[in-house]
């Protein structure tokens, strides 16, 4: 095969309808446009199969198949022959084309006909180009090849998980274009994520969460595959809808509801990366833009890309943050913060925390600052280790992968953006400290 | 088969395709210039580039002329297939020249608004007169294929 199609893939995302021939048994051809076609790699396509049509006849009965292409950049078109070899009806495969089908049809007005019965899966056989003129395509708005080698290299020199979020958000940025991005944690034993950082939002959304398996960054986590929606639907929308639907499923006393999810009201586009390390997920990059169609296969690839990048940065610093030697530092008395008490409360049914009545956090961070804000207290003590709150029985961390450090980078960033009063700050490889503005008065219940 | 309400919708601005197969039921296809009603509407001409419709062509040819059509309008996913079992290759007209350049102007006009680049549309229908040919049979079956629920529901 001469003709690559990982180089011509912007003739599958449907701008210009493909069309698929056929043939019954009796040499009768049939064609017929095709909603999408999803590459999978040089050799395999997938297309959509929503009705049981004479396509899916013919196919069933051996057809041949051929499709024609048409690059909505350049104009040239091409032929494919393909051979079918099976239907997946679940899975990472499916779910990419469930969600881009939704787009689509959301897009079409067809929101109530069209459904994926399942994706058929097909061999590549041959690519020939049409004759004909062509084009010049227009420049690329990135060069991604530079954005990832740029990108990769400031992730590098980060030197802990926090220093490394705010990089991973600014290369997104500054290297790639993207305004519109959230970074959220996978919380294993419940089943969550949570919004860690977020770049071009009115609000950040820290703490915010999202059941695994809801919405498009919920599927992403729950399939760890990219999943990439050219044109808004709200059938993957996330924020009020989704939560409303995990409230009505009865788990909406354990979901994060106080804080709202960042989010563009009408994405046109939506991407959802996940990032994983050495077969872990580890959190989801999610991108959004307000135009339809921004994002191709060359983005999602780039950022699959950087998300692996990522990916290994995260679990390497989370992992050097745990190595530390429990090294109790010179605990010297602060001096006393003047002014009136901050009201610290704390309900132990949910750990929630509130602060003079403002509520804060819950779940496994908001066990944390109880237990920081407590010692302090008690103790007046200042100096803490990841170690030491690993080993804490007040803190009921799920057991392995709990993205400790993840979970610190959280409580310091909600603190901060609520001006609460009370700060953490990195003191070295698994250290932190604790200070305070005001005087605590801590009330449990 | 035709009926007038059909037969005036594949004079307009739609997208145009021709399928045919050959003995080892592999298909072929290319794209449609335009076309024509001949024969009081009962037989339909489809413009097509020789240099693109080689293995098409020779399809018609050995099939003895069965042929899948279709025509879609991009605004309305209104979507019309037809069917013939006698078409023939018979050598373009030059006096239909001007059916092909007010196909091409109509659909732009139709799939510029919805933000396709005139210059890819007009490389995509672009067309050289000496590599025309045309294609010319009598429809024997027709099927909505607009989607929805009465998608490739007999017509006629």
């Amino acid at each position: 095969m001469t003709l690559r199609l990982d180089t011509i893939r912007e003739c599958l995302e449907g701008v210009i309808p493909g069309h698929i021939a056929t043939c019954d048994a009796e040499g009768i051809p049939n064609l017929a446009y095709l909603s999408q076609v999803q590459f999978i790699d040089n050799e395999h396509v997938a297309l959509s199969y929503q009705f049981f049509n004479r396509t899916r006849q013919n196919i069933l009965a051996r057809s041949p198949v051929r499709l024609m292409l048409t690059s909505h950049l350049t104009g040239a078109q091409y032929r494919l022959t393909l051979a079918y070899l099976r239907t997946e009806t679940a899975g990472p495969l499916f779910e990419q084309m469930k969600a881009k089908l939704a787009g689509i049809a959301s897009h079409t007005g067809m929101s109530e006909v069209f459904r994926l019965l399942g994706s058929d899966v097909y061999r590549i056989l041959a690519i020939e180009q049409v004759p004909g003129p062509t084009v010049a395509p227009p420049p690329p708005v990135v060069n991604y090849l530079t954005a990832l080698r740029r990108a990769t290299g400031r992730l590098a020199s980060c030197g802990n998980l926090e220093r490394l979020l705010e990089t991973a958000l600014d290369c997104l940025g500054a290297e790639f274009g993207i305004d519109h991005v959230m970074l959220l944690m996978h919380d294993e034993g419940r089943g969550r994520l949570y919004t860690l950082a977020s770049r071009g939002y009115p609000q950040s959304g820290i703490g915010s969460e999202i059941p695994v398996g809801a919405g498009i960054i919920g599927i992403c986590a729950r399939e760890r595959i990219p999943i990439r929606i050219g044109f808004m639907t709200s059938e993957y929308g996330y924020g009020r809808t989704i939560r409303d639907g995990v409230e009505a499923d009865g788990q909406g006393d354990s979901l994060e509801s106080a804080i709202p999810l960042p989010g563009l009201p009408e994405a046109g586009s939506q991407l959802a990366v996940p990032i994983t390390a050495f077969d872990h997920l580890l959190g989801v990059l999610y991108l959004e833009n307000v135009a339809d169609l921004h994002f191709g296969y060359d983005d999602e690839d780039a950022l699959v890309a950087f998300a692996a990048q990522l990916g290994l940065a995260m679990h390497h610093h989370q992992e050097a943050e745990e190595l530390v030697e429990d090294v109790p530092g010179v605990e010297g008395s602060p001096p006393a913060p003047a002014g009136p008490p901050l009201l610290v409360r704390h309900f132990a049914a949910n750990d929630s925390v509130f602060i003079d009545d403002d509520y804060l956090i819950k779940g496994v961070a908001g066990a944390i600052l109880w237990t920081l804000l407590t010692d302090f207290v008690e103790r007046r003590r200042t100096g803490f280790t990841n170690k030491g709150l690993r080993v804490d029985p007040r803190i009921r961390l799920p057991g392995v992968s709990d993205n400790l450090e993840a979970r610190l980078v959280l409580l310091q960033r909600r603190l901060e953006e609520r001006a609460a009063g009370i700060h953490l700050k990195k003191t070295g490889r698994g250290r932190f400290s604790l200070t305070v503005d005001r005087p605590l008065q801590l009330v449990s219940g | 088969m035709l009926d007038s309400d059909n037969a005036a919708f594949i004079l307009t601005g739609v997208s145009i395709s021709l399928a045919s197969c050959n003995p080892d039921r592999l298909p072929s296809m290319s794209r449609g210039l335009g076309c024509k009603l001949i024969d009081d509407g009962r037989q339909v001409s489809i413009f097509l580039r020789r240099s693109q419709s080689e293995a098409l062509l020779e399809n018609i040819r050995s099939s003895g002329g069965r042929v899948a059509n279709v025509f879609s309008l991009p605004s309305s996913n209104r979507t019309l297939q037809l069917k013939g079992s006698n078409a023939r290759i018979v050598p373009f007209a030059a006096e239909d020249i001007p059916v092909i350049d007010g196909h091409i102007a109509d659909f732009v006009l139709e799939v510029v608004p919805l933000g396709m680049s005139e210059a890819v549309v007009r490389a995509i229908l672009a067309y050289q007169p000496d590599d025309l040919v045309s294609v010319v049979y009598s429809p024997c079956a027709a099927f909505s294929q607009t989607p929805g629920p009465k998608a490739g529901v007999p017509l006629g």
